[in-house]
């Protein structure tokens, strides 16, 4: 019964998701799919540029169109990276975090008691799913 | 260790766990010395918040011992005892530097899900589900806590732990609504809401100036808690109409501010609280939002309704026209913890603060899903079930 409830919540819950992502997609605010994915980091843009930028972002600039523009109020850097699929957008999270606290917060490997089968299976996908965002 | 661990809507356990560890070099490990329930645990339980996954360890209002620090951290040392904020920053990021730390961009490590519910994601807050980082909580012997030096804080002497536990979130949470209000010198405040953090605002308020404090609830033990130990008047929202009684008291203009401090499954009377329990049953709204439109109603024009009570989604009937018209500034938001905790302890420790009245329950983990059911169902007057490990 509570497993059965907890499908329903679940469903219910991507069902939702699903329709704001339609609502939104049929606003006209979004015309298609992003083509940019774009993060501000609290830095000087002379960080991300040239042979300042971290080892992560020269990789990414590799194979992706990249580009660096100063915020506007002094807030740091824009980072956007186009055709980002969502190891790309887990990367270009991961450049932000490191540039500024020093380090990619880890999650897996803490504490954690009995999991259902199918959560065990489920855990990694949805965490997952959830580092990368649906676009 | 022993955790308690959601297992199920409505369904809490007492499981064997493995230890925390340091996952990253600013991380600290705290012993958990007391671990309080909290309001908004109960919409976890009642599965209301779909990233819940069994064997998921709950609890993020804390307080207890450093032992263990990472590498990279600098302030806290081994054998502090600190009281931890519920909801993670990193410090760095431009909302921790702008004080808004629950807006933090980089506690919360799987922000997808909160992304395309609201836009953007908040800060991750430990044992508060997938969406809010998947952080194990505080109800177990120990707790790995991130960026340990800006999220732990240390607790003065003299402060007996049943008070600086709720440093960690209910006073902080309440301070900020009186806060975010701007409550000026002569207002009449209402909070909606006698638990811990509308006891903890109605307390803010006072200090913060206000004249009068008006306090909402329907438990009796609450509201005469609310009268007794921070100074409320009260109203019985079971006894009497409150929109007519708010105005009685303020000579027809409403309260200059309006707090709200219960969240997407408050209680009320009549055929709106029905309409709201059948829409959220039935899942056609995810919050019930009976007191919060009463707060808009009742409050005065050009007035400040504050919003602590948490919210997930979509609340039906929102009373926008009330909003626009009145001229009204609704303020909003998770607490920014770690703004206010060093100020609330050092105010505990010269005795203007007190929560440790909150502290109705002292219980083992061991009995953490007794003390959930007591809290839930506030049976034997609880209004807090603290648990050590």
């Amino acid at each position: 019964m509570v497993a059965k409830r907890s499908i329903a919540v679940a469903a219910l819950a991507a069902a939702g998701v699903v329709a704001v992502r339609r609502a939104r997609a049929h606003s006209g605010l979004r015309p298609g799919p992003a083509e940019w994915f774009a993060v501000t980091v609290a830095c000087d843009p002379a960080e991300l540029s040239a042979a300042n930028r971290p080892d992560a972002l020269a990789e990414l600039a590799e194979h992706h169109e990249v580009r660096i523009t100063p915020a506007p109020g002094g807030r740091g850097t824009e980072l956007a990276v186009r055709s980002a699929d969502g190891s790309v957008r887990e990367r270009v999270r991961a450049i932000k975090q490191l540039l500024e606290t020093g380090e990619v917060l880890r999650v897996e490997g803490q504490p954690e008691g009995h999991r259902t089968v199918l959560g065990r299976a489920a855990l990694p996908v949805t965490r997952q799913l959830m580092r990368r965002g649906v676009r | 260790m022993k955790a308690l661990c959601w297992a199920g809507v409505n369904e809490l356990a007492v499981q064997e766990v493995p230890d925390p560890a340091i996952l990253n070099r600013q991380d600290v490990v705290v012993r958990v010395v007391a671990s309080s329930t909290c309001g908004s645990d109960l919409h976890l339980l009642d599965g209301y918040v779909p990233t819940m996954m069994a064997g998921d360890v709950i609890g993020h209002e804390f307080l207890g011992e450093v032992v263990e620090v990472g590498p990279d951290v600098r302030e806290r040392r081994v054998g502090e005892r600190v009281v931890v904020c519920s909801i993670i920053g990193c410090g760095r990021c431009r909302n921790c530097r702008a004080e808004m730390w629950s807006l933090c961009d980089n506690s919360n490590p799987d922000p997808g899900f909160l992304e395309t519910l609201n836009g953007h994601a908040t800060a991750g807050i430990f044992g508060y589900s997938h969406a809010m980082g998947g952080f194990a909580g505080s109800h177990a012997e120990y707790i790995r806590v991130p960026y340990g030096d800006v999220n732990a804080f240390p607790v003065p002497e003299g402060v007996a732990d049943a008070n600086a536990v709720f440093a960690s979130d209910a006073v902080p949470t309440g301070w900020m609504g009186a806060d975010i209000a701007g409550i000026r010198p002569g207002d009449v405040v209402a909070v909606w809401g006698c638990g811990g953090v509308g006891q903890m605002a109605i307390r803010a308020a006072y200090l913060m100036g206000a004249e009068r404090v008006i306090a909402i609830d329907r438990f009796p033990e609450r509201l005469t808690m609310a009268a007794e130990r921070v100074g409320a008047e009260t109203l019985d929202y079971e006894k009497v109409d409150v929109l007519d009684a708010l105005k009685e008291a303020t000579g027809g203009r409403g309260p200059d501010v309006c707090i709200e401090a219960v969240g997407m499954e408050g209680h009320g009377t009549g055929a709106q609280y029905a309409y709201d329990r059948i829409k959220q049953a039935t899942r056609l709204q995810t919050d019930r939002g009976l007191p919060l439109r009463q707060a808009i109603h009742a409050c005065r024009k050009g007035g400040t309704v504050s919003v602590l009570g948490v919210y997930l989604g979509f609340v039906d009937k929102f009373p926008m026209g009330a909003v626009m018209n009145k001229g009204l500034t609704l303020r909003s938001g998770q607490q920014h913890g770690q703004r206010y905790i060093p100020m609330i302890l050092d105010r505990m420790s010269r005795g203007e603060i007190d929560a440790s009245h909150l502290l109705t329950h002292p219980m083992s983990l061991d009995d953490g899903p007794r003390g959930y059911e007591l809290f839930k169902n506030k049976e034997d007057g609880c209004v807090r079930a603290v648990f050590t490990p």
